[in-house]
């Protein structure tokens, strides 16, 4: 059915920001970190998007063109972005090199708290959307009342 | 009175396809943030009124059973049409969904599928009112 598989594709929307609002999260939490498990400082996370058809069951794999345009959005993965760490002259930081300098996780906090902002943005279209849709599959429900 | 006329075919359909388009909708706000996405449009109307023909200019006339049905191809196989939209403008990640354009359509897509529902529910209303209205 069309209007459960919008619901779905809206789900899928809502997930795939979540899991963008948690890479951010880890980044505003990382910004200072300069210890991690796979040695040197923290490194930038940043999750990247793709789109599928939406085709769950067998059936809808059967059907037509029109369901290869309604596309879900997933988080495909969670990529470690590889950029320089920046170099903070701390002589006292356990850290610190024989120069004294430290490295930095290359984490721009402003930028992060923009893409939140942009993230929760786009959260909050998908739950609109959902709730749309919703009214939709109730309104139907009141055919022949 | 022909109970199984035109209309609640037509109202059907048109609920139908208003369902596709929200489908379409839900995609095109979903990818949004997705590099490349294309926004994506869903067209029904020409095929609707094309199938619907109100003047009656786009079917033959049948006067026997065994004629054939030229151009009224009748509800069941209408085929919408979905493209990318032409007048998306591109962002710096080649996305060209506009989110606002989206909530819009989204909109407008509700109201009047809600005025389908109520559309068929008069026409019910109706065949109710006839069937019940005895004596």
């Amino acid at each position: 059915m069309d209007l459960l598989k919008s619901m779905r594709i809206s789900s899928s929307g809502l997930r795939a920001n979540l899991k963008r609002t948690e890479a951010i999260n880890s980044n505003i939490a990382n910004a200072q970190t300069t210890r991690t498990a796979e040695g040197g400082p923290y490194r930038r996370k940043e999750v990247v998007f793709g789109s599928e058809p939406a085709r769950d069951t067998f059936s809808e794999v059967l059907e037509g063109e029109i369901d290869a345009q309604a596309q879900e959005v997933h988080a495909t993965e969670v990529v470690s972005v590889n950029e320089a760490p920046i170099l903070k002259y701390d002589p006292t930081h356990p850290d610190a090199n024989k120069e004294g300098y430290v490295a930095m996780p290359n984490i721009n906090v402003m930028k992060e708290m923009a893409d939140l902002i942009s993230a929760q943005r786009a959260y909050e279209a998908n739950i609109k959307t959902l709730g749309v849709t919703k009214g939709m599959a109730m309104k139907a429900l009141e055919i022949g009342r | 009175m022909n109970v199984n006329d035109k209309t609640l075919q037509a109202l059907a359909a048109a609920a139908k396809f208003r369902e596709m388009r929200q489908e379409i909708i839900s995609s095109n706000i979903a990818n949004s943030e997705v590099p490349g996405y294309k926004s994506k449009r869903l067209d029904f109307e020409e095929a609707l009124s094309r199938a619907l023909d109100v003047d009656g200019e786009l079917t033959m006339k049948m006067e026997d059973q065994k004629h054939f049905n030229v151009g009224n191809g009748g509800f069941n196989n209408l085929q919408p049409e979905t493209y990318e939209d032409p007048n998306g403008i591109v962002s710096e990640n080649g996305n060209t969904v506009d989110v606002q354009e989206e909530m819009a359509l989204q909109a407008e897509n509700k109201i009047m599928y809600d005025a389908i529902v109520q559309m068929m529910n008069k026409k019910l209303g109706l065949m109710k009112y006839v069937i019940t209205s005895e004596r």
